[in-house]
Formats: structure tokens, sequence, C-alpha cells
């Protein structure tokens, strides 16, 4: 078989082996749940484990091209997409969690949380944005959207912002005076702001000449 | 003796709930009956207890069925060890609690120490099944053992300045692994209004479930205040004082305007972040609503006469 012919298959089996490492997460979760494995307040362990699931694939898509950049390896965008569909799945779990799960579909009391209190409507509109990268994330709408698509996207960026605070949010403490468990949400904050720092030539440019001297 | 039951209480104008908002958790409830038992517990996890139906009760009859000791002893906020609940218990068994002694000073005619092992011979420990509710919106049914805090306080008899009783956590870094995490003021002090603390209610409690104190339930003495959010039980007491002023407390003292002190559970006052209104019973499906006082309205309401409990939270 031709190389070329040979790589492009073994490409096919890797995309098929990542799809199918991101749904394990949400299997594991199911059955721990079967099990009763989610410890004595399964309905947080879940929107906690959700929720986290969902910040590191968005952290993992976003983190895709800069490395590949700053490293000189091929893009394969394909990844970044797959990542980024699985953010806005497990985003969307998390929400039915809460909705379903906690609070049993009562529109009324859903609303009334969700007007009321910032951290998750900030979280919804995460959501909503996820949702929205996803279904237009297909070659159909590519085409149709021509350059808007691009600046669409970049939207991904807000939604990452919104979540970070969302997260920040959620725990217990004072945002201010950075007391309280702000362990995991710091963390995520500063990957985050280096992605970003990331994503700038005058940033990128310099690292990358550095790391790939060095490597070649 | 028990002391864990709701009694209708008579109504306040600040505790009534809006209208469309009562409405619409009898109906949640109602709600919950279907998905609650439906579907959702189709395979449920051996270890939730489906104590309460609430297709069965009316919303102000739900029951209140002990938890195990299993998930209280195995979920606990500590932060001097772990934030992590379910790995308190493990970080917290070199924790040493013996020999152990209390210091009650301040403004009182004798201070002085107690050994536990005087605090146990000199006061009958009873049991007191109490509710016991977290700021986080989680709950239990917790079958305590103590006596009343207002035996201790008298034994060393408060003078006439003394207004308020602060207390004081331990604070052993090398028993504790998140004590110098840097995240938190510790050591962990918590207050009460003098007349609060003097309450029949306010208990410190030695064990659970006739067993002795563990240690990651605030071994081996620790403060319970059932009316109270959690955050106010103040666990491995080393110190008592009774003090002129408002003492600081660790969570008004990391975020005034979210943590008051007073801390009386309350439904319709929210937290800055998230709703009050409602609760998740450690161990059943489903949410109940939050109960005003924790359900012990009508022992503590007249604490509070003439307070708005709006400010004072």
């Amino acid at each position: 078989m031709p190389y070329k012919n040979r790589k492009k298959r073994n490409l096919e089996w890797i995309v098929r082996g990542v799809i199918v490492i991101g749904m394990l997460p949400f299997f594991a979760l199911l059955f721990a749940f079967w099990r009763g494995q989610l410890g004595f307040n399964p309905v947080e362990t879940a929107l906690q484990r959700t929720g986290e699931i969902a910040v590191v694939f968005l952290l993992i898509s976003l983190a895709w091209s800069p490395i590949k950049r700053l490293f000189g390896w091929p893009m394969m965008l394909r990844f970044r997409k797959i990542f980024g569909l699985y953010a806005a799945f497990y985003a969307f779990t998390h929400f039915a969690t809460f909705a379903i799960w906690d609070y049993g579909l009562n529109l009324a009391l859903i609303m009334m949380e969700i007007r009321e209190k910032p951290f998750i409507l900030l979280g919804l509109a995460a959501l909503l944005i996820l949702l929205v990268l996803a279904a237009t994330s297909f070659r159909y709408w590519q085409k149709k959207l021509g350059k808007g698509w691009r600046t669409l996207h970049r939207t991904v960026y807000a939604a990452a912002v919104l979540v970070l605070v969302h997260y920040f949010l959620a725990v217990k403490g004072n945002l201010f005076s950075l007391q309280g468990d702000y362990g995991a949400p710091l963390v995520a904050a500063l990957t985050l702001l280096l992605l970003f720092l990331l994503r700038f030539p005058f940033i990128y440019r310099p690292l990358a000449r550095i790391i790939q001297r060095k490597t070649s | 003796m028990e002391h864990e039951k709701s009694h209708s209480i008579p109504v306040d104008p600040g505790e009534i709930t809006p209208k469309h908002i009562y409405q619409s958790r009898r109906q949640f409830l109602k709600q919950m009956g279907i998905f609650g038992m439906g579907a959702l517990l189709a395979s449920c996890a051996p270890a939730l207890n489906s104590g309460s139906d609430p297709m069965d009760a009316p919303d102000e009859d739900l029951a209140d069925n002990l938890t195990s000791y299993e998930a209280i002893t195995g979920y606990c906020n500590f932060y001097e060890f772990t934030t992590n609940k379910e790995q308190v218990d493990e970080n917290a068994q070199d924790f040493v609690t013996s020999p152990w002694s209390v210091m009650v000073d301040g403004m009182v005619e004798n201070p002085r120490a107690f050994s536990m092992e005087e605090i146990l011979a000199s006061f009958t420990q009873e049991e007191r099944i109490y509710r016991m509710r977290c700021v986080e919106g989680w709950s239990m049914v917790i079958p305590w053992v103590g006596f009343p805090l207002h035996e201790l306080l008298e034994a060393v008899v408060p003078t006439e300045q003394a207004k308020y009783v602060l207390f004081e956590a331990a604070l052993v870094p090398d028993q504790m692994e998140g004590a110098n995490s840097g995240l938190f003021p510790f050591p962990y002090l918590e207050g009460l209004r003098l007349d609060e603390a003097m309450h029949d209610l306010t208990i410190l409690a030695t064990g659970l479930y006739d067993e002795p104190m563990p240690p990651q339930n605030g071994a081996p003495i620790r403060l319970v205040v059932p009316w109270k959010y959690g955050f106010k039980s103040i666990k491995s007491i080393v110190r008592i004082s009774l003090v002129p002023d408002q003492p600081p407390t660790l969570w008004n003292t990391v975020a005034p305007q979210e943590y008051g002190f007073y801390a009386n559970v309350n439904p319709n006052v929210d937290h800055p972040r998230w709703s009050q209104a409602t609760e998740r019973r450690i161990g059943e499906t489903g949410r109940r609503e939050t109960l005003f006082m924790n359900g012990y309205a009508e022992e503590v309401l007249p604490l509070y006469e003439g307070m708005d409990l709006t400010i004072n939270f």
C-alpha cells in the first residue's frame, strides 16, 4: 500500500479511538451511579464531575492549535473539533444533571434559580455558546458562513471565560482575597490565560523558534 | 431525649414565602414523586435509602429519618484536613484526640481547663437527634450524644461583662494536611450570643450513634447548634471564652457578605450566590423545602424578637 494511504488509514483509526475515549468518562459516570459509587451526595458529585470533564475538554480543545504551532506539528484540526464537541456534550450533561436530576424539571424553580443566581446564568450562557458552536462545527456551516465562521468560533474564548467565572463562583470562599477552595479553578484560569497569550504571534513566534530549533 | 420534630409555628410576616414560589415548590415536590421514585431510582444505588416518599406525605410531614452512620462519618466538611468531603475520614485517622482539655476562660469567675475525662464525668451525656443543614444546601439527621453547653458555662460562672461566647478549634499542622494551605485563616473560630449559647438546644457533643465522636466529626468534643447552618457547629474545640463583644468567626472573616455571624437557617434569605430555599437530604433523592430555623423556630424564635433577619443573617 502506498505510504500516504497507509498513514491516512492509521489516522482514521486514531480519530475513532479518540472519539471512543471521549465517551469513556460519561460511561464511567453512569456506571458509578448505577453501582452507588458517586458518594454520599451523588447529585453534587455528578455535577462536579461533569463540570470538570467539560472544562478539561474545553481547555484541551483550546490548547490544540497553540501547542501544535509551538512545536511545529501538523495541525490536525479534526481532533480540535472532537474535543470541542465533547466539551459541549459534557457541558450539556452537566446542565441536564442540574435541571433533571437535581431540580426534577421544575421549570418555575429552575427559572427562578437562573434569574436570581448569576453563577447559574453564566454557566447557562457558556453552554448556549458551546451548543451553537457545536451545531455550526460542520463543513456545511463553514461554507455557508464563510469568513463569518471564524469570527463566530472565536466566541469559544468568551465561553471559556464565562465557564471560569462560573467555576470560581461555585466555590465557597472569597474570590477577591482568594480565601477558599480555589485550587482547581485557579489552575484552569492560569491555563486559559496561557493559551490565550499563545494566540499572539509576538509571543508564540519567538517561543516556537526556540522550541523547534532545539528539536531539529 | 429527642428534639427532632418540626412543630407548626406561628407565622410571622417576615417568613411568608411568596405565593408563586410556594406553589411551584409544592408542585416540585409532587413532581419529584414521579421523577424521584420512578425512572431515576430504577437501578438505584444501594446506599440510597428511600426513607421519604414525597408522593405519600404532604410537604409539611416529610419524614426526618436518621442519616446513616456511614454517611455522617464519611461526608464531612473539615477543611483543616482536606476540602474533599469524602476524604476527611481517611485524613483525620491520625488526629490525636486524647489527652484533651478545653480551656474555659474570659469573663468568668472561675476560668480553668477541663479535661475530657472530667467533662464526661461531670456532665450527663444524653442523646439529641438533630437536623443539620449545611450552608451548601445539603442536610442530615444526626443522633448526637452530648450535654447542654449552658451546664459547662454555669460551672465557670460568667460575669456581667460576658455577652458572647467565642470558640476556638484545634490547629495541629503536623496532623492536619490542609492546615497550611494558606487558603483559610485558621484556627477555626466561631461564636454565639450568650443567650444562644445558654439555650437548651445548644449542646457540646461528644459522640454520635452512641459511639465516641470520630475524629472526622470533630473529636473529642464539638458544638452543635441545630437551628444554624452547619459551619457554626465548630469541631474539636480547645477553647471557650466568654467575651464582651461579637467575636470574629472564620467564615465571617473570609466572606462577610456571604456568611453572617448569626447564620440562622432561613429559606427566605438566600446566600448571595445560591438559593437557600431547598436542600438535598443526604441518603434521599430529590430536594426538600428548607425549614425556617431548620424546623426549630418554635424553640428559638424568641431569641430574635424584633431583629431584622435579612440584616442580621
